[in-house]
């Protein structure tokens, strides 16, 4: 009888389940992806709906609709920022929906104290809707109709330059909330919607061409949104690419959640905010919205690796999960990174609060603001600490050597989006 | 019997191969450098901060920054120092806005360096002072302008920070590496994880000169970009990319644990065509330069093949997670 426990026993050490619940695992992160990019897309449709009904009647209301739905399609959206610097497909993809900064002043007018064309970009203060032809590179553009190709062909990263950004979330939200221009003091920007109204009510000038931007860019998102989800359906190739090599699809989840935890979230995005003191370093500057930014994109590295996402509509999406696959390896190391994880939502929660209670993020940048910095930076060194976890959970799985064979992964996460 | 022999020695050395060289042959010596440089020229300063004073001793603090600036795990990190020292790359102009937004405010704040250590670090550190020291438009202020008061100003707050880094360096980070996996250590729980994290400041390091010392400029084949490579007002452009070879040399040596043949001819590959380039890769808007420098872009590339084969594998690490993942 003994023998036969202990023979069990080894057999279930020896199982093959392990290797069975590796695509169990990826399939869960797959069906996360579909739903977070599903759930982007009916909220961006709703988005949609709201802009044609300013543009057709443009009042207080209407534009005050539009930016909630902005602000609701963001909620999901930011939850599937952690898909982005494991799989090239999103990451080619995402400059056109979520280009960030930009110089603003290529779309539309700005205040004067923005300066004109700077010696990194010349287009800076291009301003496409006052300006139905203009050169660019050399070339003479017609906008006399602004439609979503001359957005994405033409505009988009015009003349090489990152910051001109003529599509997407931000620009959107440009055009619907104007520059803030309180600086490190409260408060978002303050389009009036009179930019958006006809004949002499119209401010700001051109209020047509204005609405036909809005329009294009909606439009764009829609249909960008649209791919990205047929990518992550049944069959897809983004869904095909992660389930094909079982190793390789772990690392490009663990690639996600470090790249996005550390360079991008907690450096380039929080850290490098309060080192400037910079307002516009805000990610979703124009609304106000940058906690909010922060705090979803802390929650999408969570629900990839605890294998569950609450959807737009209250459901739930879960499976098999990273977190069991750690624990399998290594249970200390799951441990660990679950409360690191946990413990930035924390961090990152209690700085969504302050936020919304009228301590907004562009006062906590200010130079000298202790408590302001205090917030940020106690998010940014959870963010560090989960992404030590992270690379503890690559170890522990052993697909720490696979960067060694040649392929862009963790030894040059970098390669995998560039 | 020699087999056991070395295991033996391997097993009595006190800290993970390589991670003890590392920090008494590389590292160390070089935040120490750091700061004799920029005590330096916080005293030139104080003596006379004019221009043509200053930059003898500017280029010499930044030819020291080269010695540590890849170095970004501890000190470095802490308090954004090594964004306070030398913020760059500058994709928004932010060093130039905020430089002239001090200036044409005289802002108060270079009286008192505990509030200078708050301005934002575009206004402050090597990248600030080489617009005071190198920009035309800037860089013949007199003695009592307000300019020669921001230019000690940020020559104090340097020489502050190299302080730091390398008492952190000396009283504590490098206990933290050489203590890895030991009880009470929660920075590194393996001693792997020590030698893991300076690999991972060697292959970033590398990638950074590749791609971003070399790669700014370099931008696209229609669309070079001269005027962004780094330092460029201050000449030293190429300077950085030979310093930064030949400090991430250095470090590549200390972390071997044997002969790393492909390792040194790729270095000396690279370093020997990098003496060939424009001094502020100008001419990468020319072809003949841009094929130059795509070239020596293969040969960093060459290391880091070599660099992970000779010495990832030996560690037995991959990179970890940097600070410049991201876009």
């Amino acid at each position: 009888m003994r023998t036969t426990m202990t023979a069990v026993l080894a057999l279930a050490a020896a199982t093959p389940a392990l290797a069975q619940s590796k695509g169990e695992v990826l399939a869960t992160y797959a069906d996360i992806a579909a739903a977070a990019y599903e759930d982007s897309l009916i909220t961006a449709r709703a988005l949609d709906a709201a802009i044609q009904r300013l543009i057709a009647e443009p009042s207080a209301q209407t534009l005050q609709a539009a930016r909630e739905a902005w602000l609701r399609a963001r909620v999901p959206y930011q939850q599937t920022e952690v898909y982005r610097f494991g799989n090239p497909i999103v990451d080619d993809w995402e400059g056109k929906v979520n280009a960030w900064p930009l110089d603003e002043g290529l779309i539309d007018y700005v205040d004067a104290s923005y300066g004109g064309a700077t010696d990194q970009n010349r287009y800076a203060a291009l301003n496409v809707i006052a300006n139905p032809t203009f050169s660019l590179s050399g070339e003479d553009i017609d906008a006399t109709e602004i439609t979503p190709a001359l957005l994405e062909n033409e505009l988009h990263e015009a003349d090489a330059v990152e910051a001109n950004v003529a599509t997407g979330y931000h620009a959107i939200e440009f055009l619907l909330w104007g520059q803030d221009l309180n600086g490190t003091d409260a408060g978002a920007g303050e389009r009036p919607w009179t930019d958006y109204a006809t004949g002499e009510d119209c401010t700001g000038g051109n209020c047509d061409r204005r609405g036909d931007y809005l329009q294009a860019a909606s439009d764009l998102l829609v249909s960008d949104l649209e791919w990205m989800v047929g990518q992550w359906a049944e069959g897809g190739a983004a869904r095909e690419a992660v389930l094909s090599d079982e190793d390789a699809g772990l690392v490009a989840i663990l690639t996600g959640m470090g790249s996005l935890s550390y360079g991008e979230q907690a450096g380039e995005r929080m850290k490098l905010g309060v080192m400037l003191n910079d307002p516009e370093e805000e990610h979703d500057c124009f609304s106000d919205n940058t906690h909010n930014s922060h705090f979803y994109d802390g929650m999408g590295i969570r629900n990839v690796y605890f294998g569950e996402y609450v959807r737009a509509d209250g459901s739930v999406v879960s499976g098999p999960s990273l977190s069991s696959l750690v624990a399998e390896a290594d249970p200390q190391v799951d441990a660990a990174l679950r409360e690191d994880l946990n413990q930035t939502m924390i961090e990152l929660g209690q700085l969504k609060t302050a936020a919304e209670a009228g301590f907004s993020y562009d006062r906590m940048l200010e130079r000298g603001n202790e408590a302001g910095e205090a917030l940020i930076m106690d998010a940014v060194n959870a963010l560090v600490e989960q992404t030590r976890s992270i690379e503890r959970a690559v170890a522990a799985l052993g697909v720490d050597q696979i960067g060694f064979e040649g392929s862009d992964s963790l030894d040059n996460p970098n390669a995998v989006f560039q | 019997m020699r087999h056991l022999a070395a295991a033996l020695i391997f097993a009595a050395s006190p800290a993970f191969a390589g991670v003890e060289e590392a920090i008494d042959d590389h590292i160390l010596p070089a935040t120490a450098a750091f700061e004799a440089a920029t005590e330096d020229l916080a005293r030139t300063a104080q003596a006379d901060c004019r221009a043509e004073t200053l930059r003898s001793a500017y280029q010499d603090a930044f030819d020291a920054w080269m010695g540590i600036s890849h170095l970004r795990l501890g000190p470095l990190e802490e308090d954004g120092r090594a964004l306070a020292i030398g913020f760059w790359p500058d994709t928004r102009g932010m060093v130039q806005r905020t430089v002239a937004g001090l200036l044409a405010d005289a802002d108060p704040v270079v009286e008192s360096p505990e509030a200078f250590a708050e301005v934002s670090v575009a206004g402050r550190g090597l990248f600030a002072l080489e617009r005071l020291l190198y920009d035309d438009a800037v860089s013949g202020y007199g003695a009592d302008d307000y300019a020669c008061a921001l230019a000690t100003a940020i020559a104090r707050d340097l020489h502050r920070m190299a302080e730091d880094i390398d008492t952190e360096w000396r009283e504590d980070f490098a206990a933290t590496l050489r203590t890895a996996g030991k009880p009470g250590n929660d920075t590194f729980l393996t001693d792997k994880e020590a030698a893991q994290a300076l690999y991972t400041a060697l292959t970033t390091g590398l990638e950074f000169t590749k791609d971003q010392r070399l790669g700014r400029p370099m931008g696209t084949f229609d669309r070079p970009r001269p005027e962004r490579a780094e330092a460029r007002r201050a000449g030293r452009s190429l300077h950085n990319v030979e310093l930064s070879l030949e400090a991430l040399r250095d470090l590549a040596r200390a972390l071997a644990t044997g002969p790393t043949p492909d390792t040194e001819a790729a270095f000396a590959a690279a370093l020997e065509l990098a003496a060939e380039l424009d001094p502020v890769l100008a001419d990468v808007a020319q072809v003949q330069g841009r094929f130059e420098a795509e070239i020596l872009q293969q040969r960093i590339e060459a290391i880091q093949h070599a660099v992970a084969n000779e010495i990832g594998v030996t560690l037995g690490v991959s990179a970890g997670f940097n600070a410049t993942d991201g876009d």
